[in-house]
């Protein structure tokens, strides 16, 4: 097997400018933030972001100018609000936008990911997302007499950023029980690159030992790089929980440009590596977000 | 089985607005079904829950979208991570398992949907208040309301806020479709199912055979029907009978305040009407 394992500055140089970046995220889940962290040191730009839902790693991107164009089917945070700097900048029209409903969205990925031009799907019909002249989106006839259905066309991201539990050297991920999100399982598939975060680089034996957790071989993947709490302040099941209290203040400073590039400044950029941006946060906050006996 | 709550006893029990919504909701999901809920729906969540526990024990819920059937959901400030689901029978991948049950007409046939915008035929607006590229407002986004509102699905809308900006005579954007321009265009379309119920912290509507308008099925205790009126940014079809809300039960409010959502999610967000 062939060696995957990189650095955090390794694994970016796979991101160049005005790539289409997929990027696994939830409202507060799972998201691959260091490996994000590490594209706003690097200054990769003119990315056209895309995503299910989430997040406060978009709004990051947003925040120093580094996103042409974002396809999603939700941008939030939950309880935690509107992604407000990816607000701003739709309303200024410095980003351009598609919105899609998400069969739409697993549609053009699933298309990339079986090399074909075009899947189905049977939402959105009536909908205004088919009204804005989305040149991806054709309502066409069912070539077996029933209803017309939507074609969506094939997305195929530049680069794939996911994060994971653990993975070898090699590059093969496993993920442990929890629910799975379409961006760590099709979006790679969909991606000509994939580059995975992963809380703990293993002993290939110790994948051997439980192969049906296993969600990506070593060759689907480009560069595996090791990040312990690479996800957050989101958070990973069942390992740890989101930050609530890291997130609620970048939701303060994220109210206007200014303060929002100031805490990007402070608690990104600041920080040469991922482990520095740790070890600010200090080990105590961060075991108290360990889920460890919960379940 | 029926979806039937049973009838309610006549002595009215002291609760809050919220409490009424999600007692209204809870009676409108069948035994037998399955559903699911999305992010910050702490009023379906709590419906779902009480439903569970009351006349609908085989109502099958999908925590979050990512768990079948959870064992002791704790409710925390999002109904979307681990603590509402992780007790579950089953883990759902979302790209494989969920959206083709979705997809079954047998399967799932009720939809809990909160919207920034609903209009009078039930379409629903979580995209764009102004234009579509250059916004006034940029909303969330669609989500899953696109796929499900144009399936075979009974929709039921909550309202925390019920105000002329939220229930408008035509929605910005449709993000979701509910009977379109009404008068069948839905049907023609080839498309069932739709809208059945909007339940506001003033009211609960239904929508009129045939015309498909809105129109007013209850207001809550203590509203009048003229301050429906004044918050609603449309004229409802009004029936000659306006029923005042049922009031939950004695069991509901306790089941909901001890158990279900003992530290008071559910008032996120709601606005409690004017006395």
């Amino acid at each position: 097997m062939i060696e995957k394992l990189a650095s955090a500055q390794e694994a970016a140089r796979l991101v160049r400018d005005g790539d289409v970046v997929g990027l696994q995220a939830g409202t507060t889940q799972c998201t691959p933030i260091s490996m994000v962290a590490e594209l706003l040191r690097s200054g990769v730009t003119d990315l056209h972001v895309v995503l299910l839902s989430g997040s406060v790693a978009l709004d990051w991107l947003i925040t120093l100018e580094r996103v042409r164009r974002v396809s999603f089917a939700a941008v939030s945070m939950e309880h935690f609000g509107m992604c407000r700097r990816f607000r701003a900048a739709v309303e200024d029209g410095s980003i351009e936008v598609e919105e899609l409903s998400e069969t739409a969205m697993l549609a053009r990925l699933g298309a990339a990911a079986r090399g074909l031009p075009f899947l189905p799907t049977n939402g959105m019909i009536g909908t205004d997302l088919l009204t804005v002249r989305n040149p991806a989106l054709k309502v066409i006839p069912d070539p077996f007499g029933g209803r017309p259905v939507v074609a969506c066309a094939a997305l195929r991201p530049d680069v794939a950023l996911v994060h994971a539990h653990r993975a070898d050297r090699f590059g093969n991920v496993a993920m442990d029980p929890g629910p799975r999100y379409p961006m760590s399982t099709l979006l790679p598939r969909a991606a000509r690159r994939v580059i995975v975060t992963v809380e703990r680089i293993v002993d290939t034996d110790e994948l051997r030992a439980a192969p049906e957790r296993t969600i990506l071989p070593g060759f689907a993947v480009d560069a595996v790089v090791e990040a312990p709490h690479g996800a957050h302040p989101t958070s990973l099941f069942p390992v740890y929980d989101y930050d609530a209290a890291f997130i609620q203040s970048w939701v303060e400073a994220a109210g206007d440009a200014q303060s929002a590039r100031q805490f990007v400044d402070e608690h990104v950029l600041r920080h040469e590596s991922h482990e520095a941006y740790l070890s600010q946060l200090g080990a105590t906050r961060l075991e108290a977000l360990a889920l460890g006996s919960g379940r | 089985m029926s979806g039937d709550a049973g009838p309610r006893p006549a002595a009215t029990v002291e609760h809050t607005v919220d409490e009424l919504m999600v007692c209204v909701i809870a009676s409108c999901l069948r035994d037998g079904d399955q559903v699911m809920n999305g992010i910050a729906s702490f009023i379906p969540v709590c419906a779902i829950e009480l439903a569970r526990r009351t006349h609908a024990p085989d109502l099958v819920w999908i925590a979050g979208g990512s768990g079948v059937a959870p064992d002791r959901p704790r409710l925390t400030g999002s109904t979307f991570e681990w603590p509402l689901w992780q007790h579950s029978v089953m883990y759902v991948d979302i790209a494989h398992d969920l959206w083709d049950w979705v997809a079954d007409e047998d399967l799932l046939g009720t939809f809990c949907v909160g919207a920034a915008q609903i209009d009078a035929y039930g379409n629903a607006n979580n995209s764009v208040i102004g234009s579509f590229d250059r916004p006034k407002v940029r909303l969330p986004g669609t989500a899953g309301l696109a796929d499900m509102s144009a399936l075979d699905k009974r929709i039921i809308y909550w309202v925390t806020d019920h105000s002329p900006r939220t229930l408008v005579e035509r929605v910005d954007f449709r993000s979701g479709i509910g009977y379109l321009d009404g008068g069948g265009e839905r049907a023609r379309l080839g498309i069932g199912g739709g809208p059945v119920l909007v339940v506001t912290n003033l009211a609960v509507f239904d929508f009129e055979p045939g015309t498909e308008r809105m129109r007013l099925l209850s207001v809550h205790p203590g509203v009048s029907v003229d301050q429906v009126l004044a918050a609603t940014g449309f004229l409802p079809v009004l029936p000659n009978q306006i029923e005042t809300t049922a009031a939950p039960t004695r069991e509901q409010v306790e089941l909901l305040r001890t158990v279900i959502d003992p530290d008071g999610y559910r008032r996120r967000g709601v606005r409690q009407p004017a006395p």
